[in-house]
């Protein structure tokens, strides 16, 4: 049997468990196969969209959220003191856009805020900045975000306000291993910045 | 409903809730969700089976978040693959597949007026590029894929070599991706906020 010709078969889900099987020992080693599934796997899944249905019962979204929340019992608290940073970068191969993400908890005096954050790194090394949950600068101040290129001085890379969403285009590119990072600078912003970083992700 | 996370792409969700995020969780079922039980109800014809579908899935998108990598394709197609995957378990283990699991008359009538303006468009667009497959291929797909058949069960049922059932099914999937890769047609989330 060719297992190259079982990948349309697999994307559908429509191999009896011993073909699936051997067909996933033939994918570890064909980079060919990897690639056509992807594919194919993508256009399998378009076939979920067309199907018509009632919405699902509110009570299954309750369900699956406690049966998570039952499971992970390590689930990061919400609330910290302090800002805290919390990077993590996602691998991605240089076709698709790396996604970087990274979750903020932080209570300032008794009002808890959630900011979540994420870097969006584009072809070229270009990258966005995405924020939402910031209260915004108080006045005479901004934010600032910061290219810092690994062993290399923090580069500005735009300033922006707060409050609600924000995208920001950051400036120019962000080389391989640069942290991204964000800080509260006076209007106008700064050269270089001024502590605390409020996060900042590596890349 | 708490949607402080609407601007982070699904990507980005999975990351979180590899962290542990449980609201990164709750966003991407509000984003797949409805989708994700169309398509295990369409399968299993079977609320309760149906519904159990979806919870494992989206438990195992909760448990496995670390390991899924964006290079190998979309999160939507990986959540979505996973439910798939959990249902035709189901039918296979419970034998409900149906003589007539195309028959499109048995569908539940539901109204537009409640649902995503997002998957409305995405259901026209992926129903339109299915109407363009020629026949056999679209039966092969959708006996397969709605159906929980397997390739040889297929070619048993359908009376074809197994080689014509396989060569429907990868005729019909590159011709569907072709339908859906022309202009016009983006098929990733994009928030609308």
């Amino acid at each position: 049997m060719d297992a190259h010709d079982l990948t349309a078969a697999y994307a559908l889900d429509a191999l009896a468990p011993d073909e699936a099987e051997a067909y996933e020992r033939h994918l570890s080693q064909c980079e060919e196969c990897r690639e056509q599934l992807a594919e194919l796997n993508e256009t399998a899944t378009a076939l979920a969209f067309a199907t018509v249905a009632p919405a699902p019962p509110a009570r299954l979204r309750a369900s699956i959220l406690d049966a998570a929340a039952a499971e992970r019992t390590n689930v990061v608290p919400l609330l910290r003191r302090r800002w805290v940073a919390r990077g993590l970068a996602v691998a991605a191969a240089a076709a698709a856009c790396i996604v970087v993400g990274l979750a903020v908890s932080l209570s300032q005096s008794s009002q808890p805020e959630t900011v979540t954050a994420s870097v969006v790194l584009g072809p070229n090394r270009t990258a966005t900045l995405h924020i939402s949950g910031l209260s915004a600068a108080p006045s005479g101040k901004t934010y600032e975000a910061w290219v810092i290129p690994k062993g290399g001085s923090p580069r500005p890379a735009g300033l922006f306000p707060g409050g609600g969403s924000t995208t920001v285009r950051l400036r120019g590119t962000v080389p391989r291993n640069a942290v991204v990072a964000v800080t509260r600078e006076r209007a106008g912003g700064a050269s270089t910045p001024t502590p605390p970083v409020l996060f900042s992700t590596p890349t | 409903m708490n949607r402080q996370l609407a601007h982070l792409s699904d990507e980005a969700l999975v990351a979180l809730a590899a962290r542990s995020e449980q609201s990164a969780l709750a966003e991407l079922y509000d984003r797949y969700g409805r989708t994700a039980y169309g398509l295990a109800l369409r399968v299993l014809r079977d609320q309760a089976l149906a519904e159990d579908a979806v919870q494992e899935a989206f438990l195992t998108v909760w448990r496995t978040a670390s390991r899924f990598m964006p290079e190998r394709g979309k999160a939507s197609t990986w959540i979505l693959t996973l439910v798939h995957r959990r249902a035709v378990d189901a039918v296979r283990r419970e034998q409900r597949r149906r003589a007539d699991s195309l028959d499109r008359a048995a569908e539940p009538a539901v109204e537009g007026a409640e649902e995503d303006a997002f998957l409305h468009l995405q259901r026209e667009r992926v129903q339109a590029a299915l109407r363009h497959l020629p026949d056999a291929q679209r039966e092969a797909l959708e006996l397969a894929y709605y159906g929980g058949f397997t390739q040889s069960e297929l070619a048993e049922r359908l009376g074809q070599p197994l080689g014509t059932i396989k060569s429907r099914m990868f005729g019909g999937l590159s011709r569907m991706r072709e339908l859906l890769g022309e202009p016009g047609t983006e098929t990733s989330w994009t928030p609308t906020t």
